[in-house]
């Protein structure tokens, strides 16, 4: 343990141990295409694209304490980055994740600098606001195929595993680089945002740009991890590219793993798609149900994440005791 | 040091549950698995139920009249289902689940043009065929496919039937209204129906869309009434058609005849809007009154046959979901027996040379997989009931033109 | 011309449903500062219990309005006092989440019950219209909008009169202050919330006239919801008012709007969201406390 710390791990970047531990499973799921099964790879492909998200959503929302709840504009603006690039024949990762990267950028640093002003709610509903129009706004252009959608070329079979590589390495990059934000003058001026900003402002810390390269930063891991899926999907229309699926489970899987660390939205992301896909296969008729419930039943009891309870000293009674502090 | 422990056992236990769910045993080497992903629940729950009871009705039939045949050996039928919650991307995962995991054999289509491509895509990587009979856009068949294939009519053609009723009443209408849902399927079925009236010399005088989860059309509704037309079609799905048909009553919105392309076939609409709903008209991909007769023996031969059935099956009258549904397994029921054997790549040419009536019309695919062979019948509630119209060679009513006004209902 | 008197009509007509439907999110966000992402269900769960009751009882939809606020009512009673009040001193996050989880839940629940159909409520009386001048308005609608307007002024007068009411509106300036007071802050919270549910119960089963029935319809409501109370204010009945007929006017208008811009066409009709929204982000970065609204302390 203090090894680690000594290392550098630990304090603002989260639980030291937990760290190294989702490395270690990031290196064993390299091993997944050897598996030669296309609907593991799937699988463990959309894992690595919810982190990769979650991590996106973490860094304003666990880092900043601004919880945004339109994140999912980025993963869509990142995904047709790549169909509209697809449709004028160019159908390369190297270019698709740039340009997404690029786009994602520009439009948060646009956005963000009016609505980052507003507190608390105001700012969630403005940023669900903006997913909303942009969802709508790519349902009526038919220079993105309307609703009708746009469909993407793909790699064939015996390629299809750059994809999942691709992904993988979109997720390592996001996690390296909340780890790395983390422990810049960035993570520290954003954690002391979140403590109190007027007393940051007070101190020096100018609030909006610190804010706005979170929110730009962010906005990249996401539009990268939609850049990549839009190709491995093959098709793309509003209603894939801005699903609400996709603007929530980032948030839960964040709070479920640990919001503010950097392994948080790893292991949160691991947990919540592996039991989506058990219910899914094993409960096919209520699994939406069951989904709703878990969500219920993690902010009620887990509103700390699943780290929490694995570092709890005090057992059930300060388990207790710390609920009752969000009682009424 | 426990926590890295600890952490470590609920990664490895996560990772092993995600890697090893349900890999299930193969098939029984005298079975045929058909894997599908439908929508149990979800906006699409209610068709992708009617999908689910068409598949179903047609393997009870088979595998009580022995299975079929494929060369020399006799197979019973099984079918597998995923929900996929309505929505496209969880189709197209649980497709492949089916394949890879569940190892099924085919792949019965899902219902709806979104889930429909998507589904069409992984199929054509993993060179498995599949037969879909409910989702018709055609965009899924204009990206060279070959292991998709369709049984309905396509959407550009749901609305041609009413038109071309409408064109042989007298007097000629002039002008014709079409509004349309934003999805892909009515958005085709409102150009389908506008490129086909301006061609017969009818005027469009209004074409626009609103939103699918639509509350309120009133602004539609006054728009259509400001432009007077003749013929007033609507392009979208149940939920909408009865916004519509509710709307131009309380507007008052006088036309000589009134069409959609889904909703007057599901009883839904009947009982939702009672005597409002006389009078209007709907394409159709089949009615219970089509006179039809099967080539082969070995189901049910015609229509009224296949609906008696299947109301004492599930209680309730077919409509042409279920049809089109049990169409589908047809097809590969006699793709299979044509190649006699199960092997895709057989199964495959066979289903691209099939040609055989059924009681749900001819079974026939154009060379990019749709069946542009079919026409698309005509119905009207006529005094509550459904009746089918038009072509004049299937009906069994002739159509009620022009529609009385409201007050005189 | 017409078509301008036309759509009018139709606009005011729509925003009172609106301003019924957004009240019941407006006081519990105003009040109790919970943002309710199951309000859209309750409106849902209140057009079904309505179904329900003409469906099996033949009651009259417009008499089944004050059931459906007596049980929603109960029901949002429960929900509060039972479980959104662990986490109501928790960061805004966790109520977002909750509220969310159980929008889920109920859909859901509501989906085995009642399968996906769509359903409609059609009395004998619907679709009944008279003209006024040219424009036709139909008789549901216009009762809906009186029905509307009656239970925004019982509520209000409730608000203000009512000794309940009163601890309400104490709660929503201070609660720490209310409590002093002798306010029992789990109770009133309960209560509150409660209202709020009853009125999109209300809410729902006046929706149901107008609007067809299945599980997912709440959430466009939701959306607009939203829009009508910022654009009116917060936690005020007259805001609420204000901002629904605010909003049904805007889109009713901008639903006719048909241009094209470099080669695209764009029609009102289909960015009927789109329009709301910029309407929202506007009013959000200009005047956050909306039309009628007082800056919150």
């Amino acid at each position: 343990m203090t090894r680690l710390r000594g290392l550098g791990l630990g304090g603002i970047t989260g639980n030291p141990q937990a760290f190294v531990a989702s490395l270690a499973v990031m290196a064993l799921l390299l091993a997944v295409p050897a598996l030669r099964n296309g609907y593991v790879e799937l699988t463990f492909r959309n894992i690595l694209m919810f982190a990769a998200m979650s991590y996106g959503w973490n860094l304003l929302g666990g880092y900043t304490g601004y919880v945004s709840f339109g994140n999912v504009v980025f993963f869509g603006i990142g995904a047709y980055c790549s169909a509209v690039l697809s449709a004028h024949h160019v159908d390369s990762l190297w270019a698709d994740v740039p340009l997404a990267l690029a786009c994602c950028a520009l439009f948060a640093i646009v956005a963000g600098v009016p609505i980052l002003r507003l507190r608390g709610h105001y700012f969630g509903i403005a940023t669900l606001g903006i997913a909303l129009a942009v969802a709508d706004l790519a349902n009526n252009l038919d220079a993105l195929g309307g609703s009708g959608g746009l469909a993407l070329k793909q790699l064939p079979q015996d390629q299809f595993s750059v994809y999942y590589y691709a992904m993988w390495s979109v997720a390592l990059a996001c996690m390296l680089g909340t780890f790395a934000i983390a422990r810049s003058k960035l993570g520290y001026a954003l954690v002391a945002i979140r403590e109190n900003e007027d007393a940051a402002q007070v101190l020096g810390v100018w609030p909006t740009r610190y804010k706005v390269a979170a929110y730009a930063l962010g906005a990249m891991m996401t539009g990268a991890a939609g850049a990549v899926y839009a190709p491995a999907n093959g098709f793309i229309d509003p209603s894939i590219a801005f699903a609400v699926d996709d603007n929530v489970f980032p948030i839960v899987m964040s709070i479920l793993g640990g919001m503010g660390t950097a392994s948080g939205p790893f292991i949160g992301a691991l947990l919540l798609a592996g039991l989506n896909e058990v219910l899914q296969s094993q409960f096919v008729k209520i699994h939406s149900l069951f989904f709703g419930a878990i969500i219920v039943l993690v902010v009620l009891f887990l509103p700390r994440g699943i780290m929490y309870l694995i570092g709890l000293r005090g057992g059930l009674r300060r388990y207790l005791h710390d609920r009752a502090a969000y009682r009424v | 040091m426990f926590t890295t422990i600890r952490l470590l056992l609920v990664a490895a236990a996560t990772l092993s549950l995600v890697g090893g769910t349900t890999a299930l045993p193969a098939a029984a080497d005298d079975t045929i698995v058909f894997g599908s992903a439908v929508s149990l629940t979800g906006s699409l729950a209610k068709e992708g139920k009617l999908t689910q009871e068409g598949y179903d009705f047609w393997k009870d039939y088979v595998n009580a009249h022995g299975g079929i045949k494929a060369g020399k050996k006799t197979y019973k039928v099984e079918i597998k289902y995923y929900d996929d919650e309505s929505k496209p991307a969880d189709a197209a995962q649980l497709a492949e689940r089916l394949i890879d995991q569940d190892h099924v054999n085919f792949i019965l289509g899902p219902y709806g043009s979104g889930t429909a491509f998507t589904v069409a895509q992984m199929v054509e990587r993993k060179k498995i065929p599949m037969v879909e009979g409910n989702g018709a856009a055609e965009k899924i068949f204009n990206q060279g496919f070959r292991y998709t294939f369709a049984v309905l009519s396509p959407a550009r053609r749901y609305l041609e039937g009413v038109l071309d009723l409408a064109l042989h009443q007298k007097p000629r209408p002039q002008t014709l209204a079409i509004s349309a849902a934003s999805d892909a399927f009515s958005l085709e079925v409102q150009a389908g129906a506008a490129d086909y009236a301006q061609a017969h010399g009818i005027k469009v005088v209004y074409d626009n869309k609103y939103p699918e989860t639509a509350t309120d059309v009133s602004s539609v509704i006054s728009a259509i009434k400001a432009a007077n037309p003749d013929l007033i079609l609507n392009a979208g799905h149940l939920q909408d058609a009865l916004l519509v048909q509710k709307g131009l009553k309380e507007q008052n919105v006088q036309a000589k005849l009134y069409g959609y392309s889904v909703g007057p076939d599901t009883p839904d609409f009947t009982a939702a809007l009672g005597k409002d709903a006389n009078y209007v008209f709907g394409g159709a991909q089949w009615s219970e009154s089509v006179k039809y007769r099967a080539d082969r023996p070995g189901f049910y031969r015609t229509a009224p046959e296949y609906a008696k059935a299947f109301e004492a099956a599930y209680h309730h009258r077919p409509d042409y979901h279920n049809a089109e549904s049990t169409a589908t397994c047809l097809a590969f029921e006699y793709a299979i027996q044509n190649a006699g054997t199960l092997d895709p790549e057989k199964v495959r040419d066979a289903l691209a040379a099939l040609d055989v009536t059924t009681f749900y019309g001819l079974l026939k695919f154009d060379s990019r997989g749709l069946n542009v062979y079919k026409p698309m019948v005509t119905n009207q509630i006529q005094n509550g009931k459904l009746v089918t119209v038009w072509p004049a060679g299937l009906a069994a009513a002739k159509p009620q033109y022009p529609t009385p006004p409201w007050a005189q209902r | 011309m017409q078509l301008f008197f036309q759509d009018l009509v139709n606009g005011i007509l729509a925003g009172g449903i609106l301003a019924v439907a957004a009240l019941g999110f407006s006081l519990v966000w105003g009040i109790l500062n919970i943002i309710n992402l199951a309000h859209g269900t309750f409106i849902m769960l209140g057009a079904y219990l309505t179904w329900q009751l003409f469906t099996s009882a033949h009651l009259d939809p417009f008499l089944s309005v004050p059931i459906d606020f007596a049980v929603l009512f109960a029901f949002g009673y429960a929900l509060q006092r039972g479980v959104i009040n662990q986490v109501v001193r928790a960061p805004i996050l966790a109520t977002f989440l909750l509220t969310f989880g159980l929008s889920l839940l109920l859909v859901n629940l509501a989906l085995i019950v009642w399968t996906g159909d769509t359903r409609a409520v059609s009395p004998a009386y619907s679709g009944a219209n008279f003209t006024l001048w040219t424009v036709t308005v139909p008789w549901t609608r216009l009762a809906t909008l009186a029905a509307a307007l009656l239970i925004t002024a019982l509520m209000q007068l409730w608000l203000l009169r009512s000794k309940l009411g009163r601890a309400v509106r104490a709660m929503a300036m201070d609660v720490g202050a209310a409590q002093l007071s002798g306010v029992r802050v789990a109770h009133v919270y309960a209560v509150t919330f409660g209202l709020g549910a009853g009125l999109a119960g209300a809410a729902g089963g006046l929706l149901s006239l107008s609007y067809s029935l299945n599980p997912s319809m709440g959430e466009p409501f939701l959306i607009k919801s939203f829009v009508v109370c910022v654009l009116g204010g917060l936690g005020s009945v007259e805001g609420a008012l204000a901002g629904g007929l605010v909003y049904g006017i805007v889109e009713s208008f901008a639903s006719q709007l048909d241009v094209t811009v470099l080669g695209q066409h764009l029609s009102g009709s289909g960015l009927q969201d789109v329009i709301a929204l910029i309407v929202l982000l506007v009013v959000l970065i200009a005047r956050p406390t909306g039309i009628l609204g007082r800056a919150t302390a």
